[in-house]
């Protein structure tokens, strides 16, 4: 590599969704599992929890790596990381998120989903190598140190690098300018990057990103009277042979939220195969007579989904749509505040400088989970030819690749972390406790 | 071959290329030291000059130097710290390479100037000093000294009212926006720290900034700084003279005036964009609706320097007192169509001389007839005893003077007009032309019609003109006669179809009559087509004189004269 010095870094991204992580110099994460944990408070159990199964089904998520379960004590909550160990149904087992709204509200989750990272999925010695994380544009000073903090005193990194996801997206595609649109699990949000650096005065989020579409999909399909099994509760019994039955099974101790989740892993997965956007704004008269797809359930129930392919996606673009969904009301009072995501990109460039807005029209980078979908480039496209100026030519910029769009924020991560003169940029050790964590924001712009 | 030989080509170009295709393929039947399976990887045929010598490729690289590659920490001058990263460094023969890290050269930054405490406070404090004035108790006048004079107009106002009005308040609010302009020393040492740290991207340095500044303003404040910094450390002003900050200071005002125009350009979507097309493409066509269609005859071309124009003619002596080269206003739209254009190009001029207006009248009323009719108009003016160009040149008498050249210039037509129908009649009847006496009494009643048929006539005579002088050229001919006179039947028609409304009818039989006068025969044949009156045919059914064409006349200057002496025996000067 002409420009490249490899110092064996790790580069992480914790998502909303999922966490990423991996070696830097390698073009996909090695690491790939969600960022939720599911937590058993022990004061409500006697004795420990079995820690040893390990036949839960995997989640559909690209994963190739060795899940032992993680038997992480921390005070009196037992937490279990990991897709496989998600996968299993424990009594009692809680789903907990360490992300709100983008920001980390649990730093002992993020401790445990690191810790899991390192330890199981990666087998490095975090004491070797120097870290690279990605975060949230909108992070505050106080999450960074605390990062800072948690990285230098626990895991006693030599070196560590807080970037910004939007700047990582931009420098995989190898631009330095761009406005970047992340439409991943939790929300989506526009930033314009400069010359590597996020503008912050001009960065437009919205709440909607993939798993609010999820929920949407699965309101709207107990609207239609479908309810989506969830793996654990039922069993297939072989009554004659060639034939399968389905036997409800019954566990009386799960949680809601963990029914919740597995709920809502089938449910993305019915969105990511069935969903398409529509070409134009959607109606629903026209989409009324519309060809059904069908889908079998894991449970073996066959649905039929029509106007409700094209009806989800386009939430991204006119968010009042929600209101139509039953179950959905609660969200009703924040929709009007928020705009489709054309108007969302009009906004952000139009609160850059002048200057460079012709150029943040011609490139316009489009990632993220929820970017996977198909035909959204088109029709962001033609959305922004609308509404765009004259003047400036709109160009908008998509992996054909799904995986690349997926973890483009983790492959930005990769390349940064092997470039010889980034080698200069580090926020060391030496550094931290010189400077204190407050340096950060110097070190890391 | 013989055609070779005649074109003179080589006769042995043919062998050659038999021989170039053979070595190719020699070699890929008899590749030597690779086997045929390696050879095939380049795609089967062998590149003319091969790369590398195919012998090469079986032997090793001498074996020099003994290389491995080891796991080494590197350090790089340009980090600050002795942080160790470990690398893939390549030994050579167990000596590590020495040498700072190879990429430390492309740690660059911008030179930011840094000042200190005592420059700052010596030069570049902003000042914001308001200079007032007080009489008694009210302020009069306050002035500001200082950089830029942005807010000034705003402020001097607010301060005004605010002493007025005697509110604290509005002073407040004044003496508020006074000091969100100023630039203080904080504001400032911030302002070079993040011009540092972004090695002067000024645009994230308005994104990180504090305060909410524009890029522009940050601009401004940087760069005045930093040349009241170079002048001030310079021995003497010479040295700095050519240092580009020095030459040509940012200018704040240009920048925000291109940053708003631009806006104004990006801020037009294209939806937009379209409808304001379509209402210009709606708002042209409404406008072209409106303007009458005869003006489109004229071909008065007035630019934007017809003002100097103006001023030039005044120059050359016009004997006109000072009293009436008045600079007037619009003069009053006169009924002629042939002069709307030129009214129109004369109210673009706001202020003109009534000479140039009159000139350009002329013009206009020339424009419609050949040079010789414009002589002799002007030869007619001055047998009459009236100067070409009047000499008090009043609204009444120019608007006289027009009005004469214009009948003038009528009568000339009609008379061409006449002369034309007599020869034609004369050559019809007699299949030569004759030369019959005038009859002044019938020009005398021509003349006397011309008034009535002004404003028919004008577009009548111009093709008539063109005809007659066609005519001229190429007199006498008998056959000539036919092919025009069906024209002119044609043309007659035409020009009848134009004319609108029964009077004009009735003035189209007096043509007629004036024109046709002595050759019925003409009008039978043509009968159908042209609508003749009942009067008309019975002055034509009456016996009558052949009209009168006088070609002697037309040959000969000396009686031409004559015959205009005749015409001037009615000057009419109104």
């Amino acid at each position: 590599m002409y420009g490249g010095d490899e110092v064996s870094a790790i580069v992480i991204d914790l998502g909303s969704h999922t966490c990423k992580a991996g070696y830097a110099g390698e073009d996909a994460p090695k690491a790939v599992f969600p960022s939720v944990v599911g937590a058993i408070d022990q004061m409500d159990i006697d004795g420990t929890g079995d820690a040893d199964g390990n036949s839960g089904a995997s989640a559909d998520l690209q994963n190739n790596a060795k899940n032992n379960d993680s038997d992480n004590t921390k005070g009196k909550c037992k937490l279990y990381v990991g897709s496989q160990s998600l996968g299993y149904r424990r009594d009692h087992m809680e789903v907990l998120s360490p992300l709100k709204n983008g920001v980390v509200v649990d730093w002992n989750i993020v401790d445990n989903i690191w810790d899991h990272a390192f330890r199981e999925c990666l087998l490095v010695d975090p004491k070797e190598r120097p870290m690279l994380l990605a975060e949230q544009c909108s992070n505050t000073q106080e999450q960074r140190e605390r990062a800072a903090e948690l990285m230098f005193e626990k895991y006693n990194v030599p070196a560590l690098f807080l970037a910004k996801n939007a700047v990582l997206t931009s420098f995989a595609s190898g631009r330095a300018t761009s406005l970047v649109v992340d439409s991943g699990g939790g929300s989506t949000t526009v930033v314009p990057v400069l010359d590597g650096y996020v503008l912050q005065k001009a960065v437009t989020t919205s709440p909607i990103g993939g798993e609010f579409l999820t929920d949407c999909l699965m309101k709207s399909l107990e609207g239609k009277g479908i309810t989506i099994r969830p793996r654990y509760s039922f069993k297939k019994k072989e009554i004659r042979p060639g034939n399968l039955q389905t036997v409800d099974l019954d566990f009386p101790h799960t949680t809601e939220s963990y029914k919740l989740y597995s709920q809502r892993v089938i449910a993305t997965d019915i969105k990511e195969c069935v969903c398409r956007t529509p070409d134009s704004p959607y109606d629903e008269s026209a989409y009324s007579n519309i060809p059904m797809t069908p889908y079998e359930l894991p449970d073996g129930q066959i649905i039929e989904v029509g106007s409700d392919r094209f009806k989800i996606p386009d939430i991204l673009f006119n968010p009042s749509l929600v209101q139509t969904i039953p179950g959905m009301e609660s969200f009703a009072e924040i929709a009007p505040s928020i705009r489709g995501l054309p108007k969302m990109i009009i906004e952000s460039i139009n609160k850059c400088d002048v200057d460079i807005r012709r150029e943040l029209f011609s490139t316009i980078l489009l990632t993220g989970g929820t970017a996977s979908m198909q035909q959204l480039k088109e029709r962001i496209e033609k959305d922004l030819l609308e509404e765009s100026p004259q003047a400036a030519r709109v160009k908008v910029f998509a992996s054909g690749n799904v995986t690349e769009r997926r973890f483009s924020v983790w492959i930005g991560g990769s390349i940064l972390a092997s470039l010889g003169s980034f080698q200069q940029m580090w926020f060391s050790k030496s550094e931290y406790e010189e400077q204190g964590a407050s340096y950060i924001q110097r070190k890391c712009p | 071959m013989d055609a070779k030989d005649i074109l003179g080509l080589p006769k042995n170009s043919f062998p050659p290329l038999e021989k170039k295709s053979r070595p190719p393929k020699e070699s890929q039947r008899k590749p030597d030291g690779i086997s045929r399976e390696v050879y095939a990887l380049t795609g089967g045929l062998a590149p003319l000059m091969p790369a590398i010598e195919a012998s090469q490729l079986k032997k090793k690289p001498p074996p020099l130097e003994k290389v491995t590659w080891q796991w080494l920490p590197f350090t790089s001058s340009a980090r600050k710290d002795n942080l160790h990263l470990y690398h893939w460094v390549r030994v050579v023969n167990g000596v590590p390479p020495t040498g700072d890290y190879s990429f430390a050269k492309y740690n660059k930054s911008v030179d930011v100037i840094k000042y200190t405490d005592e420059e700052y406070d010596k030069y570049l404090t902003d000042p914001v000093v308001y200079q007032v004035v007080t009489v008694g108790s009210r302020l009069t006048s306050i002035t500001r000294i200082g950089r830029n004079e942005q807010h000034d107009a705003f402020l001097f106002l607010l301060l005004l009212l605010a002493s007025s009005l005697g509110r604290d308040n509005f002073l407040c609010g004044a003496l508020a926006l006074l000091f969100r302009e100023m630039w203080t020393k904080e504001e400032t040492d911030q302002l070079f720290d993040l011009c540092e740290r972004f090695d002067l991207r000024f645009v994230v340095i308005a994104d990180r900034f504090p305060s909410s500044r524009t890029v522009e303003e940050l601009k401004d404040r940087y760069y005045s700084v930093s040349r009241a910094i170079l002048i001030a450390r310079a021995p003497s002003s010479g040295d700095v003279a050519a240092h580009a900050l020095v030459k040509e200071p940012y200018n704040v005002s240009q920048e925000m005036e291109r940053k708003r125009a631009l806006s104004m350009v990006l801020s037009q979507t294209r939806q937009q964009e379209r409808r304001d097309e379509e209402v210009l493409i709606e708002a042209k066509r409404i406008a072209e609706s409106r303007i009458p269609p005869k003006v489109a005859e004229e071909p008065q071309l007035v630019s934007s320097n017809a003002g100097a124009e103006a001023t030039e003619r005044a120059i050359p002596g016009e004997t006109v007192s000072p009293s009436n080269a008045q600079l007037s206003s619009m003069v009053a739209p006169t009924p002629l169509p042939d002069n709307a254009s030129t009214l129109a190009s004369l109210r673009m001029l706001r202020v003109y001389l009534r000479t140039y207006a009159l000139e350009q009248m002329v013009q206009a009323a020339n424009a419609s007839a050949g040079l010789r009719t414009i002589k002799r108009v002007e030869q007619t003016l001055q047998d009459l005893g009236v100067n070409l160009k009047p000499r008090v040149p009043t609204k009444a008498v120019c608007a006289e003077h027009l009005e004469l050249r214009r009948e003038i210039l009528t009568w000339l037509n009609l008379q061409k007009q006449v002369q034309y129908k007599e020869a034609e009649g004369s050559s019809f009847r007699d299949g030569s032309y004759g030369e019959t006496p005038g009859t002044p009494k019938l020009l005398h009643r021509g003349g006397d019609q011309d008034r009535t048929f002004v404003p028919d006539s004008i577009n009548f005579g111009a093709e008539r003109v063109g005809k007659k002088d066609q005519k001229r050229k190429a007199p006498g001919a008998p056959s000539a006669h036919k092919r025009p006179r069906k024209l002119k039947a044609s043309d007659l028609y035409a020009s009848q179809e134009r004319i609108q409304g029964t009077e004009k009818a009735s003035c189209w039989d007096m043509h007629v009559y004036k024109l046709g006068i002595g050759i019925p025969d003409i009008f039978e044949s043509l009968g159908r087509d042209v609508e003749i009156g009942q009067d008309c045919k019975n002055q034509l059914s009456e016996p009558h004189r052949t009209p009168f064409v006088d070609y002697s006349a037309l040959q000969n200057p000396c009686q031409k004269k004559n015959k205009y002496l005749l015409e001037t025996e009615e000057p009419r000067v109104e």
